[in-house]
């Protein structure tokens, strides 16, 4: 008797403990309300040139753009001229576009062209916008068992046959993101189905996909600036690059303000102009440069 | 609302779809998290059975050590564990990294000192006043030891739960040590983080809902043995 | 059998609680241990029972140092009594199954101290859920079940009611009635010490101050502590 009233109790608890927690995720806490009064004082202190707008946004992006390192260097630019913050939550592709969805975002970042089109046309979002854009790579152990660099240095597809064939140990991101689409994207343009053994799906962000890679000594695809910024501790080479099938474009759009009240349209809108400002698209080209050698990002706002 | 409705239909839908993947999933979850459950329970309850018992210098410093380590934060054992095994480590050789005994090692190193702990913690209070009690009566060490374990068989129970429970629900060790390879080391933690960071939030609920589920199963089943043989 | 206390010294964090140079129990009597609290009474049956270690000097059983068979032949009652989480019935029989009796001779003393303890009511009930009176009377059945030579009581009536008090008072003059046991019992009672009791010992700061026949030292106290100590037991009785 006292047995089945606790297991009561429990399932009560649960359920209750679940409906907080829904109730909960659709109310979140009053929006910024401080900050907007901090910088309607400032205004009417009357700062003439340049009024800023102050408070914050959500920026949801793929791991790619925090891991590189680029968004801790272009940031603080944006922070200093608008006086936005800008808060950023980085995921996979896939989870940002949904965040958009949800209107639990402001703004994207994202990398997976076909599904930010379509995320506009929804009318998720209001317009979709070129930023910039990196490039893949194919990467594997120094050793090189597939003889890709050998073969394929250059040919993607080539690359990848060769590693099923010889089914090499091949390491996929497997989590839904920008980058693991494009990696089912170029199975299927080679014809493949990746599947067996060697094939590793993990589940998991670029910078854990690159060091498991690296410990199972396997390939696996990967974007150039994680990789740069990660090379010091990893054995794995550049087996393959350079392939137009591997250039990949970084997109920007708002998130649709019609979503919830929020929802901060203004500053997303100002995130986006200074996003693709000559200034800013000059700062990204700079990215890289000093630590790698390199840009990480190329710009190519129209 | 709409969220967790969707989420519990979900989860029903995951059972009864007979989805080969999920059911790998939720056996290597209770696989992985029994064995290390089981391979504390042997090491940590004689251990900390002696240990609460026996009077030995720095047994303060010890008990404190033994409760910081009772609450290690799984990311870092999980680090701990894959520093050792990796290829560069001292135990590369063995390959282990990214394996189901990967993960069963960093469970087993987050699960011992509960086990031990709670073990420790009550003999060192109770287990004491038993001792002395059957000291009194004139009990050798092994009648001491079987009414030990009779007298704190709730300790035992609580111990055991409460390891196999950390084990079931933890994510950071497994999910660094045993990368969540589909088929091979995903269960159901690393499963739930990885559609949340995917964005299927309905997914993730439903799993949780199957996680929460088993838990509460596995303590009513644990708890109904362990009382039932009792009296 | 016969105890001998040698320069015994007990300190905690170098304060002494216990300091008896010589003092000595013999067989056929029953030893009433008197004195405020924090005098070391507690602390004087612990140390004879082995649960605690003397700081300085011996303790001679039989004029003999300890032995582990001692212990088969003492036993010591605790002032709040620990009874294991299981039947009444069970608990009194683990002496004898410590001393590997034989299953019928086990059922045959359970039963019959049972109803000398009039516990027949409780004999099936689960020891850990007994009121504190209850488990007293308990655990005084099961230390003297084995028939032990020694027996060291701390306060065993403190938590009964009248009745109680009378019939545990009862079984220990009982248990003594050869002349043939030792008894060391810690009361707070001087009335009951008076009734039950061959010797009394007050012990003030952990020191005998005076001890002898129960009779002389109650009624005719020799110091002003005992004096003292005595009128404020009979006010608060």
């Amino acid at each position: 008797m006292k047995k089945t009233k606790l297991s009561l109790g429990l399932i009560l608890l649960l359920i209750f403990s679940l409906v907080v927690v829904g109730c909960g995720s659709k109310e979140p806490a009053q929006p910024d309300e401080p900050l907007n009064e901090e910088n309607a004082g400032e205004e009417e202190q009357g700062t003439v040139e340049e009024p800023k707008l102050g408070g914050s946004i959500i920026l949801s992006t793929t791991t790619s753009t925090e891991n590189s390192g680029l968004l801790d260097f272009i940031l603080p630019d944006f922070t200093e001229k608008t006086g936005i913050e800008v808060k950023v939550v980085a995921v996979g592709t896939g989870k940002a576009l949904q965040m958009g969805v949800d209107g639990e975002a402001d703004v994207l970042l994202v990398h997976a062209k076909a599904s930010e089109e379509e995320f506009v046309a929804e009318g998720h979002g209001l317009e979709r916008f070129d930023v910039m854009y990196n490039d893949y790579i194919l990467v594997g152990p120094a050793e090189d068992p597939a003889k890709v660099k050998e073969q394929a240095n250059s040919n993607i597809v080539d690359a990848f046959n060769a590693i099923h064939e010889g089914e090499h140990i091949f390491v996929s991101r497997g989590d839904d993101s920008g980058t693991h689409k494009k990696e089912l994207e170029l199975w299927g343009e080679a014809g493949l189905e990746p599947e067996g053994a060697w094939y590793v799906s993990a589940g998991k962000g670029m910078g854990d996909v690159l060091q498991m890679a690296d410990e199972m000594q396997g390939y696996t695809l990967s974007d150039r600036a994680t990789y740069l910024s990660m090379r010091d501790n990893l054995e794995l080479v550049i087996v393959t690059e350079g392939d137009e099938r591997l250039f990949n474009q970084y997109g920007v759009i708002a998130v649709n303000p019609e979503k919830n009240e929020q929802i901060n349209a203004e500053g997303a809108q100002a995130f986006i102009e200074w996003l693709l400002s000559a200034e800013t698209q000059e700062l990204i080209s700079q990215y890289g440069v000093e630590e790698f050698g390199e840009p990480l990002f190329i710009p190519n706002a129209k | 609302m709409g969220y967790i409705l969707e989420g519990i239909s979900d989860a029903i839908k995951l059972l009864l779809s007979f989805d080969q993947e999920i059911y790998t999933i939720i056996a290597l979850s209770m696989y992985v998290s029994f064995a290390s459950t089981l391979i504390s329970a042997f090491i940590g309850i004689p251990l900390g059975f002696i240990l609460g018992l026996k009077d030995f210098k720095g047994k303060r410093i010890f008990a404190r050590f033994l409760n910081t380590a009772m609450s290690l934060p799984p990311v870092v054992v999980g680090l701990v564990v894959t520093i050792f095994l990796a290829r560069r480590g001292p135990l590369g050789q063995f390959r282990l990294l990214f394996t189901p005994a990967a993960m069963i090692i960093a469970q087993t190193l987050l699960v011992l000192p509960i086990i031990m702990g709670v073990i420790f913690n009550s003999s060192r209070d109770k287990g004491t006043e038993v001792e002395k009690m059957c000291l009194t009566l004139g009990a050798n060490k092994l009648d001491t030891l079987l009414i030990l374990v009779k007298e704190m068989r709730a300790n035992i129970l609580v111990a055991i739960t409460s390891g196999f429970g950390r084990a079931i629900s933890e994510v950071g060790a497994v999910m660094i040590v045993g990368g969540n390879i589909k088929n091979h080391t995903r269960v159901m933690t690393t499963f739930i983080a990885m559609n949340h960071s995917m964005g299927n939030y309905s997914t993730s609920i439903a799993m949780g809902l199957v996680l929460l589920g088993i838990s509460f199963i596995v303590n009513a089943i644990l708890y109904g043995r362990i009382t039932g043989t009792g009296d | 059998m016969e105890i001998t206390l040698k320069n015994i010294k007990k300190s905690y964090n170098h304060k002494t609680v216990l300091n008896i140079p010589d003092f000595r129990f013999t067989k056929g009597k029953i030893y009433g241990i008197i004195g405020p609290n924090g005098a070391g009474k507690s602390t004087l049956l612990k140390t004879i029972a082995r649960l605690e270690a003397l700081s300085e000097g011996e303790i001679l059983y039989n004029h003999q140092p300890f032995r582990k068979a001692i212990l088969k032949d003492m036993t010591y009652l605790t002032q709040k009594p620990f009874l294991f989480a299981a039947s009444v019935r069970e608990n009194i029989s683990y002496p004898l199954k410590f001393r590997q009796y034989k299953r019928d001779e086990i059922n045959f003393l359970v039963e019959r101290i049972i109803s000398e303890f009039s516990i027949e009511h409780l004999a099936n009930q689960l020891a850990t859920k007994l009121s504190g009176g209850e488990a007293q009377r308990v655990a005084l059945a099961r230390a003297l079940i084995f028939n032990p030579q020694i027996l060291l009581l701390d306060e065993p009536t403190s938590n009964m009611d009248p009745n109680s008090i009378e019939i545990i008072e009862k079984i220990i003059l009982k248990y003594n009635q050869n002349k043939d046991k030792m008894i060391l019992f810690i009361t707070h009672n001087v009335g009951q010490a008076k009734r039950v009791c061959d010797e009394v010992i007050y012990l003030e700061n952990g020191i005998i101050v005076e001890s002898g026949k129960a009779k002389t030292v109650i009624e005719a106290p020799k110091s002003e502590n005992l004096r003292r100590f005595l009128a404020l037991e009979y006010y608060v009785n």
